[in-house]
């Protein structure tokens, strides 16, 4: 066997190689994709007078949370996080409840002109929302919707709701036939097999259309600017983008807020990662 | 539902025979399969007719008038004038190529739209070929990579902003400590290399969705396929070209409408980042309608711009559609 050693060893040499471009890859492209927050934490720790500093500083001296007070008492942060937690909120409970009775109908029933009415759902996804800004925005001011939680659900409901459609009938297509035949079987009527045996065997789907439209309430922009004129109604997202602080640019107390409005998706990306990886894909699934 | 009816009626001897017939009725509540789903979507689609496409139509009617929506002027049919407006005069290819104002945007949202969205479909691709295998460790890689997705845009801009800072900005320390600059280079104070920024900001964002929606594509490919093909001898490369791109097409029309599109409507990230400057060098078509809607109050041209944009989001997706739509062979 002692003719075999020399390329075993090679081969393990390669192996190794291998293994550690892997890893050192996956490390890399990791890094880089954190690397920003992890700045906004570097920063948000410095003290005030060494955030503007060339060459600068990758260890905070002396760490303080003096910049995350300081962001505190400059803006109502938690009144926005609640906010955001309001809109998203209602946005994802409409859409589920919309989508999933849409999407049981468009995958389970045979029904006429079931195409063009797919392709008019899911039509409304191509739209520019820039284009339905305007309109929307006189719409919304008619009805006293402006700074008001409806005037954002309403329009987030109906900009998401094809892909909350699509995840249902891309669910339900999957359940097995039996399953309402069953309920056919033993006397439920048709709305009486949707709701209790169809609609409870859905939750994961559910769980997935919630959080990705949660995510984008969370996260929209265009819309929270325009429709939220009062400071105490905005979402999160924007009171960050517009948060200026007193003097000029602070950049310190900007990453203590930057750092703590992105917390609470870290630990959501942490929780719910693998749903919102069904969910994304889901989508993608054609 | 049906069967709670029954059995509480059940119970109710001696009831009115109104009330008998009324619960006989309720019982009866059984569609057939087209009734339901006449109920079912009759909600849905009359909401997104009020919400997404009524306005549509109410854009289109307003880009024809002076003083759309807000009644600051008395509202006035005024034709195709605010098309002509915004494009302005001169030859169509040299406005195109050299115009301000709107032509500028235009041009700036099609070269982010094209430049980014190739990029990040090849760097997506491989990041997805990268994940396509189990390893130690996957769960953290994946959220890790998820992480700039979830971000919001706008306050990314906000991040991207403080790391680009000219003065102190940590990009500008790093280009130093590794020899490529000699010294801070203001990168959102130029018109180049602001856009050149945005770019690379975008992509940085937006390959790990892509990322994603391959990887279920990926995942969606028979390994028979595979096997067969390395007992032919086909080497990595041709199982890549002849097996996993075409059968990964219907994924990447998906992920090219998706990302398109989106970045066709650009808005966050220069607002948060430029503010369309230097000199409108980051100024996207939506930035531009956005500034010439609420800054100067010109909802006509404003309306104008929208529709324009619709037209060209439309036609994109028709195009797209039209080349790699393959009609399922059953």
């Amino acid at each position: 066997m002692s003719y075999d050693s020399n390329t075993l060893e090679i081969e393990r040499f390669q192996w190794v190689g291998k293994k550690v471009g892997f890893y050192g890859s996956i490390f890399i492209i990791a890094l880089v994709s954190v690397f920003p927050i992890l700045w906004m934490f570097i920063t948000s720790l410095k003290q005030p007078g060494n955030v503007v500093t060339f060459p600068v500083e990758y260890i905070p001296r002396n760490p303080t949370l003096a910049n995350y007070r300081a962001a505190i008492e400059g803006a109502p942060f938690f009144r926005y996080l609640l906010n955001s937690a309001i809109v998203a909120t209602g946005t994802a409970v409409l859409d589920v409840l919309l989508g999933s009775l849409a999407g049981y109908a468009l995958s389970r029933l045979r029904f006429r002109f079931k195409l063009p009415v797919l392709l008019l759902i899911l039509g409304t996804a191509m739209l520019p929302f820039i284009a339905r800004l305007i309109p929307l925005f006189s719409l919304a001011r008619s009805w006293g919707l402006l700074n008001n939680y409806l005037g954002l659900i309403i329009p987030y409901a109906a900009f998401q709701l094809p892909f909350a459609v699509w995840i249902f009938q891309a669910y339900f297509k999957e359940l097995p036939d039996s399953l309402e035949e069953a309920g056919l079987m033993d006397g439920l009527s048709r709305i009486g097999v949707l709701f209790r045996i169809i609609l409870p065997v859905s939750a994961p789907a559910m769980a997935t259309a919630a959080i990705i439209v949660f995510i984008y309430a969370w996260n929209e922009f265009l819309f929270a600017l325009t429709f939220m004129t009062e400071d105490s109604m905005r979402t999160i997202t924007v009171g960050i983008a517009l948060y200026q602080g007193e003097f000029q640019y602070p950049w310190g107390t900007i990453s203590a807020a930057v750092f703590m409005s992105v917390i609470p998706l870290i630990l959501f990306m942490l929780f719910f990662q693998r749903k919102v990886v069904e969910g994304l894909t889901a989508t993608g699934k054609a | 539902m049906a069967d709670t009816v029954e059995s509480s009626s059940g119970a109710t001897y001696g009831e009115s025979p109104e009330r008998q017939n009324r619960l006989q009725r309720y019982r009866d509540l059984r569609f057939t399969e087209e009734e339901l789903a006449v109920i079912l979507l009759t909600p849905v689609v009359s909401f997104l007719l009020a919400v997404s496409f009524y306005p549509i139509f109410d854009t289109v009617v307003g880009s024809l008038h002076t003083g759309y929506v807000l009644e600051i002027n008395p509202q006035e049919f005024v034709g195709l004038e605010n098309y002509r407006e915004l494009y302005g005069s001169g030859p169509l290819l040299d406005q195109f190529l050299n115009g301000d104002g709107f032509w500028n945007a235009l041009r700036v949202s099609l070269i982010y739209t094209f430049v980014s969205v190739p990029i990040e479909l090849v760097l997506g691709l491989g990041l997805a070929l990268l994940l396509n295998r189990e390893f130690k460790g996957k769960y953290f890689a994946q959220a890790a990579i998820l992480f700039p997705w979830a971000i919001p845009t706008v306050i990314n801009a906000r991040i991207w902003a403080w790391m680009f800072n000219g003065q102190y900005g940590v990009i500008n320390d790093l280009l130093i400590r590794v020899g490529i600059l000699q010294q801070p280079f203001p990168f959102l104070a130029k018109p180049d290399s602001a856009l050149y920024a945005m770019l690379f900001i975008t992509i940085w964002k937006t390959s790990s969705f892509m990322a994603l929606i391959l990887l279920a594509g990926l995942q969606s490919i028979p390994d028979h396929l595979y096997e067969a093909a390395r007992m032919d001898g086909a080497s990595r490369i041709r199982q890549f070209w002849d097996i996993t791109l075409p059968l990964l097409k219907p994924t990447l029309l998906v992920a090219l409408i998706f990302r398109t599109l989106p970045a066709f409507q650009a808005f966050g990230l220069p607002f948060g980042l430029t503010g369309g400057g230097p000199a409108s060098a980051t100024t996207t078509l939506v930035l531009f309608d956005h500034q010439l809607t609420f800054n100067r109050l010109n909802f006509g041209e404003g309306a104008a711009t929208a529709t324009i944009i619709t037209l060209i989001a439309l036609a994109i997706a028709m195009v797209y559609v039209g080349t790699l739509y393959e009609p399922e062979v059953r």
